[in-house]
């Protein structure tokens, strides 16, 4: 009896296989024993670290090769079948592509580091801000949520083009990912805190330029962590001191180290690109000096400067002493901006202080209040008066 | 959640008085102004559940537009400016294409239940194996490290295609990859911290998931990925206390389950909302559930490892009777089954929660999916 309902139980699965061909009463063992290398042991770290990613680059797991000619899914070190064939996507194949020394460290420092927005951030301290205050937090929450939203789009977008034979990488960006979609979420809160709601959309030509550098990765991370990152670092840096409440300064504080964690890949991963790639400081240069254009271009918009110069001056009353803020924040900007293109081995310093940023870090805020020329003649004084002091 | 309303601190005429004070000093302060919400603050929590994001949202924030033309990025409910680029290359601007009613609510449960494979894992505990069984854990390890790279790229795609307008499922989504990053960073640890290895990759495009890459439509997608694929897996993860050798397994199958239902859950609330508001697609679903079935009883696009003829397959035979000798394989081949009986009635029991349940009394469901039933 016990055997007939045996037989019965396992009728449906023991004809064919998912192809349809005839099925071995016993299953196919045959890839017993099909491994690269057997007898890994990776270890967990001795002083309670666990096990991380990096625990596992031992013997041919360990080994990162240039290019991976597949264009599917195959775990790296695995054996590969040939029937796997291409999938579509996973164009990025060369390691100098994506690569980051960093990267399996990032990714369980990302993970050791998970926060949550609802029930870390003491909310209830963010109230009883005077209405300007509180438009002006609002406004830049909307600003701070738009940008995370872009880089969420943007970097999971990517996700399915990059090769999963870098797992490192593909890992440490699902967790940038994560990160990003907590600003948005975070920022919106804020901004619903007390009702003043989300203001005004991005200008958005920095955005854009984010969405747009589809040209390459690389580009991609130039634009949006190195530029735009470093735009973001400062302005959440700033605000994890001045926000006008514990919540907005618990939140950015928060914020900070997950920002700090994709400036880190990305300066490795184009320090990393320049090493394999000599010839590629050309076309990352270039590549900045036009997404330079696009943040200038929404430096040039007033709103985001006048509502964080009412936050750091406490009210549209004091905005002339919050301004001297923003100024800082800018030139904080600025030199953080330079001295991440330098550690990426690209040097921007030259171009940053001879172009049209180069006001700012002279003391002439460009938040959009000012024609070219009056910013020109601005620059021209101070540095008349300097020399005088000469 | 509920909120209150504030009287405002500043009187109207302050606040203009404000306005026109910092105009006065060169300032433009166009957008420094009071949205109709203005005041109304949500309620603390108090309950230790936090500020949730299925709670912030009110007055225009909380309108979720049925079409949207949302095309440049902006956060839903934001003011928008005349000279703001369309940047949004968003196929999907319809609501009922990726909705369901409870997308932050997945989203705040994936938050909160986040873990690392790195420290939740007692790999202190991992033992050493007979050397079949560990060949066995590690080629589904295999399998699973790299089906997992599916579930969380195949996504990705999709999040940058939706308009911010609907951000709550794309919140759940941009969860999912960082669930799935985990996962398919916890099963190669496994393979490769107790004396083992990586085995061979699955033998077909397919196996790797192609069909749910190749879906053109949202709805499409997750029916093959959410309801069918990780419907299947979760079936397996489920089964990981007859799989598992040591606590260290144990462990890995029961948080990376605990994962997979809310991915699970998101697929069936997806399709239950169309079929509550989109009644003109039901015929459409239904002919992608139909293939959906044909994968579940003949294995057809071979994602599930419970089908036999894969070395996943026979990995699982192996793990669930012990051993590679004939009487172990054939228990573990019972129990195979059931596995797959499970992963069938589990099946129908979603698809009927999502509102297409009719399909298995009007003789539209495939005809093998009874037979495994009453097998």
């Amino acid at each position: 009896m016990a055997q007939a309902k045996k037989a019965k139980a396992a009728k449906p699965a023991d004809k064919v296989d998912y192809e349809g061909n005839p099925l071995p009463d016993l299953p196919d063992l045959s890839w017993m024993g099909n491994t690269f290398q057997w007898g890994t042991k990776a270890l967990p770290e001795r002083y309670g670290g666990g096990l991380t990613l990096a625990a596992l680059n031992i013997g041919i797991y360990g080994d990162i090769p240039e290019h991976i000619p597949h264009r599917n899914r195959l775990p790296r070190g695995a054996v590969p079948v040939i029937s796997a064939g291409n999938i579509g996507g996973y164009y990025i194949q060369d390691k100098y592509e994506q690569w980051a020394d960093s990267s399996p460290y990032l990714y369980e420092e990302g993970i050791s580091r998970r926060w949550s927005t609802a029930t870390d951030i003491p909310w209830e301290t963010g109230r009883g801000l005077s209405d300007d205050v509180e438009v002006a937090i609002a406004q830049v929450a909307t600003e701070l949520s738009n940008w995370g939203s872009v880089e969420s789009e943007v970097v999971s977008a990517w996700l399915q083009n990059l090769s999963p034979g870098y797992h490192e990488v593909k890992y440490y960006l699902s967790t940038a990912v994560y990160d990003s979609a907590r600003i948005e979420e975070g920022y919106r809160k804020r901004a619903l805190l007390n009702g003043a709601g989300m203001m005004l959309e991005s200008p958005g030509r920095m955005n854009r330029a984010c969405l747009e550098s589809y040209g390459s990765w690389s580009n991609t991370v130039l634009f949006m962590w190195i530029l735009r990152g470093s735009l973001m670092q400062a302005i959440v840096r700033y605000l994890s001191v001045y926000g006008p409440t514990e919540a907005d300064r618990e939140l950015a504080f928060r914020i900070l180290p997950d920002i700090m964690r994709k400036s880190a890949y990305a300066c490795d991963h184009i320090r990393f690109a320049i090493s394999k790639k000599p010839e590629l400081i050309t076309t990352f240069n270039a590549g900045l000096t036009v997404a330079e254009f696009a943040q200038l271009s929404d430096f040039n918009d007033p709103v985001l400067w006048e509502a964080l110069a009412i936050i750091f001056g406490d009210g549209v009353e004091n905005m002339d002493e919050g301004m001297k803020i923003v100024l800082e924040l800018q030139q904080h900007f600025l030199e953080t901006y330079i001295s991440k293109c330098s550690q990426a081995n690209l040097g921007r310093e030259a171009q940053i202080k001879s172009g049209a940023w180069a006001g700012i870090l002279m003391g002439v805020p460009m938040t959009g209040h000012a024609t070219p020329d009056e910013m020109r003649a601005q620059v021209a004084a101070i540095m008349q008066k300097n020399s005088g002091k000469k | 959640m509920a909120t209150k309303s504030k009287a405002n601190t500043a009187a109207p005429n302050t606040f203009e008085q404000l306005l026109d004070y910092g105009k006065n000093n060169g300032y433009k302060l166009d957008w420094l102004q009071q949205r109709e919400t203005f005041g109304d603050e949500l309620d603390a929590p108090s309950n230790g559940g936090g500020l949730l994001l299925q709670d912030v949202d009110s007055g225009p924030f909380a309108e979720v537009p049925e079409w949207t033309n949302n095309v440049t990025g902006r956060p839903r409910g934001a003011l928008t400016r005349p000279s703001a680029a369309r940047i949004g290359k968003y196929g999907i601007r319809t609501k009922a294409d990726v909705w369901l009613k409870n997308g932050a609510q997945l989203y705040e449960e994936a938050v909160q239940r986040q873990w690392s494979s790195a420290t939740d894992i007692p790999w202190n505990e991992l033992e050493e194996l007979p050397d079949e069984i560990e060949q066995a854990e590690c080629q589904l390890a295999t399998f699973l490290t790299e089906v997992e790279f599916v579930a969380g790229d195949v996504p990705g795609r999709w999040i940058s295609e939706t308009s911010p307008d609907y951000y709550e499922p794309r919140m759940f989504l941009i969860s999912q990859i960082m669930d799935e990053a985990r996962h398919a960073d916890v099963f190669r640890k496994r393979a490769l911290a107790n004396g083992g290895g990586l085995l061979q990759q699955n033998s077909s495009a397919a196996l790797a998931g192609a069909s749910i890459d190749s879906a053109r439509d949202f709805t499409e997608m997750s029916a093959r990925l959410h309801i069918s694929g990780e419907g299947l897996v979760l079936s397996i993860f489920r089964m990981g206390e007859r799989m598992a050798y040591n606590n260290a397994e144990k462990a890995i199958y029961r948080l990376a389950a605990s994962d997979e239902s809310r991915h699970v859950a998101f697929g069936v609330m997806h399709l239950q909302y169309v079929s509550q508001t989109d009644p003109e697609r039901t015929e459409e679903i239904h002919s992608y559930l139909d293939e959906i079935e044909l994968g579940l009883v003949a294995g057809t696009g071979g994602q599930n490892p419970a089908v036999r003829g894969t070395p996943s397959n026979a990995a699982i035979m192996t793990l669930l009777g012990g051993g590679t000798d004939e009487a172990s394989l054939r228990e573990g081949e019972q129990i195979a089954g059931a596995v797959r009986q499970r992963q069938v009635k589990e099946y129908i029991q979603r698809i009927k929660v999502a509102g297409f349940g009719d399909r298995f009394t009007n003789g539209r469901a495939a005809a093998g999916l009874t037979e495994y039933i009453s097998a």
